[in-house]
């Protein structure tokens, strides 16, 4: 894994590169939703090269986060930032209810059950369209403030600095959490659970926490999406939700809280330029995923690596 | 005479329909060397799994100190005053030596472990600490190789590092020479030796000599069934261990 | 409710029931073989369905696609075994799964961009079209037929595997791969028959389910779903765990489909997470 220290350089070119996102790219939307599907991507990125558990459900999360922050801003006349952070708090309590079951299993069980979690929430949000919208979606989350009638969000650039917060909040949490005593539990879970739990850590306990802290962080993001689009698509809680914040954590790397980032700005440019001319470019990613899977373990993070020709560091443990 | 520090009564284990061992009775006194060896299958380390957590038996009691750890978990054990180490090595091989040895300090340095918010507090987590018990194994030069990259005994020795790292009152060391070559024994054998009787010490060792050298005592096993148990000098000239050996044809 | 009505929502859910089943059986022997798990699984039913609707556009009848489409499956998963699997038996298993999930995202484009992204009927076949009445019973001949083929796969596998020299192998295999080797297996092509093996039977239920359900590109991930549930609540590697899981979540489906149309899917998961609560390792499972 990356230098474990924080802060370090990666938290530095994370935070100049969310403040020129803006000026680089060619729109402000594709800026913001790189942040949304970065900050989503982070929850998988987090459980998967911190602790080892991959997972298909953190659409779920994700999709709870929209509904929530939607529910609160429309119905409740919450501002933005109250309802993200109630959000987030919702998305944690979900994911340590749905953790209690699912870290009793191992390995491949532990997978298939995030998949079916992810699909039960799917059917959740279709079963009540009186609190969701259905298959409409819920609509007309009219662009809030941020908090007590300051800083009006319908205003895009105001509304992207919010996003860049968040996102970069959250960023910087995962690297805090990555460079903790916390943090070399996980990875030691990760190395070898057996191991660890025969020096006396409390293995499933660690997990669970990693599994609420990963929710949590989906769920914002999904809040995020929520203040972006105005709008929550029933397909903010599909498998298919899942799948895209997974695909962005691999394409990017999971070794290092950036290759979300990386993964995001890849797979959100490709949507973006791709899928007017090729409805089909899904196609492309699966590829892209099947070359990561074989011959770039640590994703496109990794091929820099490999491309730059680092010595070997010295174990910094 | 004082009270053992670790009772095992009626132990039994099984997986499915096989039954690894039955009906075993066990006590380990405070401060003894106390080796279990038989034939391979005998059980050996299953009872090591039973007595250290990591697989919880289906038959009989344990109680160490006079609490009842049947049903404790190994991750709770450790914090009571148990700890183990492993027949195959089971370091963190991507993890130096000092980060394998550190972490399991932290493991028993309180809250330490979930701690989010800040770095490792060296005042907890002494880094002095970990040096220390790597020189105790021999390994003070190996302080920040990576441990996958050690050779067989050094990790062998560091399996024996991170089981004393969280001072055990009661250690258990499976197979701790398998695969050494002869001078890692030998300094290995006086370690292990120099460990009680401040420590209690449980041994599964294969290396006869080395077990008839160091123990205090030794129960035997044969096909998940104890059939001896005395000294050194009992046990050498005991018949039924003879057979159980010869006649295994292992 | 009436008996009656009650009686054939009982039924229907049998009819699906056993559909889920073929499905997952497949699913669940190869990880109690292999300890693997193919994301790809729901990939190979929905591909066999497409199959199933060429086969009845071209000949006029569903019915050959009930021999063709497990044939393709199966030829499907032995490809996708050497040209891509079989490079992932040295990585660690998340690398199968993601692979085999990449296979299933190309199979997903692949069959939009040959049938479109719209759904399909496929008819049912002409001699199955009409009713059967048993008593007082009305009921489709359809679904009769594709309880009858599935309660024969049934028996045949549970033939196959206690009571055949292949089955005992499988079933050796299961416990320990290397012992196989030591007969005189060779453990790799055992998995590779019964990787393709699972593959034809998920083949098989595409083809039984398409004239029922419809075709479209969607369906081969919710079947991944409907098979994790099964393998999941009936205990990974059990044959009756599947059985028992699959009829009780097709049951579910079918009844609540009367009482509460919207909650028929979101009742599966609930039965999934209600018993997982207190029995983690399933119906069926050993912990």
């Amino acid at each position: 894994m990356e230098d474990l220290r924080f802060p370090n350089w990666i938290t530095l070119a994370m935070g100049v590169t969310l403040v020129a996102m803006p000026w680089i790219l060619p729109s402000l939307t594709l800026a913001s939703e790189i942040l949304v599907l970065a900050t989503g991507a982070l929850s998988c990125t987090l459980l998967l090269g911190s602790v080892g558990l991959l997972s298909f459900g953190q659409g779920l999360y994700f999709g709870l986060g929209a509904y929530v922050s939607a529910i609160l801003i429309r119905d409740f006349a919450v501002g933005a930032m109250a309802a993200t952070l109630a959000a987030s708090v919702a998305g944690c309590l979900v994911a340590a209810l749905a953790g209690l079951l699912i870290v009793r299993r191992q390995g491949v069980y532990f997978v298939m059950l995030t998949l079916a979690f992810a699909q039960m929430g799917f059917f959740l949000a279709l079963a009540f369209p009186k609190l969701t919208g259905g298959e409409n979606g819920f609509g007309n989350v009219t662009r809030t403030t941020v908090a007590f009638e300051q800083l009006p969000l319908s205003n895009p650039l105001l509304l992207y600095g919010f996003l860049a917060l968040l996102c970069f909040g959250a960023f910087a949490f995962v690297q805090r959490i990555i460079a903790s005593p916390f943090g070399s539990v996980l990875n030691a879970i990760r190395h070898n659970d057996s191991r660890a739990e025969a020096l006396g850590y409390d293995v499933r306990r660690f997990k669970l926490a990693a599994i609420t802290i990963a929710g949590g962080i989906a769920a914002l993001s999904g809040a995020m999406n929520t203040l972006l689009l105005s709008f929550v698509p029933l397909s903010a809680i599909d498998v298919e939700s899942s799948e895209r914040l997974l695909i962005a954590s691999l394409i990017g790397g999971v070794g290092s809280p950036l290759g979300a980032f990386i993964g995001a700005a890849v797979l959100s440019a490709m949507s973006d330029f791709l899928s007017p001319i090729w409805p089909r470019w899904s196609t492309i990613v699966a590829v892209l995923l099947i070359v990561t899977v074989l011959f770039l373990r640590d994703g496109l993070l990794g091929l820099g690596r490999i491309l730059r020709r680092r010595p070997k560091d010295a174990l910094n443990g | 005479m004082a009270d053992p520090l670790l009772i095992a009564r009626g132990l039994g284990v099984r997986f499915g329909s096989f039954q690894a061992i039955s009906d075993l009775d066990l006590s380990v006194s405070l401060g003894a060397l106390h080796s279990v060896i038989g034939p391979n299958g005998a059980g050996k380390t299953t009872l090591f799994n039973a007595l250290s957590g990591t697989r919880r038996p289906t038959q009989g009691e344990i109680r160490f100190r006079g609490l009842p750890i049947t049903n404790v978990p190994a991750c709770r054990r450790v914090h009571l005053g148990l700890s183990r180490s492993f027949q195959l090595t089971n370091i963190f091989r991507d993890l130096s030596v000092a980060e394998n040895i550190s972490l399991a300090l932290q493991a028993v340095a309180g809250r330490e472990a979930w701690a989010f918010w800040r770095a490792r507090d060296p005042s907890r987590v002494s880094r002095d600490r970990a040096a220390e018990l790597a020189q105790t194994v021999g390994l003070a030069s190996r302080f920040e190789a990576r441990a996958g990259d050690l050779s067989h005994g050094a990790q062998r020795a560091l399996e024996i590092a991170m089981a004393l790292s969280s001072d055990p009152k009661l250690l258990f060391l499976d197979e701790p020479l398998a695969g050494m070559g002869l001078d890692d024994v030998h300094r290995t054998k006086l370690l292990i030796r120099r460990l009680a009787p401040e420590r209690t010490v449980v041994l599964i060792e294969h290396n006869m000599s080395v077990v008839l050298d160091i123990s205090d005592t030794i129960t035997v096993l044969a096909q998940g069934r104890k059939i001896a148990e005395g000294s050194p000098q009992q046990i050498r000239s005991n018949a039924e261990v003879k057979n159980a050996y010869l006649g295994s044809a292992a | 409710m009436s008996a009656q009505v009650l009686t054939f929502g009982a039924l229907n859910g049998v009819g699906i029931g056993m559909i889920y089943f073929i499905l997952s059986v497949g699913l669940t022997m190869i990880f109690g073989l292999m300890q693997f798990v193919n994301f790809a699984h729901g990939a190979f039913y929905m591909v066999s369905a497409y199959a199933a609707f060429a086969v009845a556009q071209w000949t006029g009848s569903v019915l050959p696609a009930l021999l063709i489409s497990p044939l393709l499956a199966a030829i499907f998963a032995l490809v996708s075994e050497r040209v891509l699997l079989q490079r992932t038996y040295n990585l660690p298993h998340e690398s199968q799964i993601l692979i085999t999930f990449a296979l299933a995202i190309l199979a997903q484009e692949s069959m939009t961009m040959i049938f479109g992204t719209l759904g399909k009927n496929v008819p049912v076949p002409e001699v199955f079209s009409g009713v059967v009445i048993l008593g007082g019973f009305v009921y489709p001949s359809y679904r009769l037929f594709v309880v009858g083929v599935a309660a024969a796969v049934a028996v045949s596998m549970w033939v196959a595997i206690e009571r055949t020299r292949f089955g005992a192998v499988v079933r050796a295999a299961a416990e320990n791969p290397e012992m196989v080797g030591l007969l005189g297996f060779d453990s790799r092509k055992v998995f590779m028959a019964a990787f393709a093996f699972g593959g034809a039977l998920a083949g098989l239920a595409g083809a039984l389910a398409a004239p029922l359900r419809g075709v479209e590109p969607l369906m081969g991930r919710e079947a991944l779903a409907i098979a994790f549930v099964v393998v999941i609540l009936g205990g990974l590697g059990s044959f009756s765990g599947a059985l028992l899981a699959a009829l009780l979540i097709g049951i579910t489906q079918s009844l609540m489909s009367m009482i509460w149309p919207g909650g028929a899917h979101l009742m599966i998961y609930g039965v999934m997470t209600v018993i997982l609560a207190f029995r983690p390792a399933g119906l069926m499972g050993r912990a």
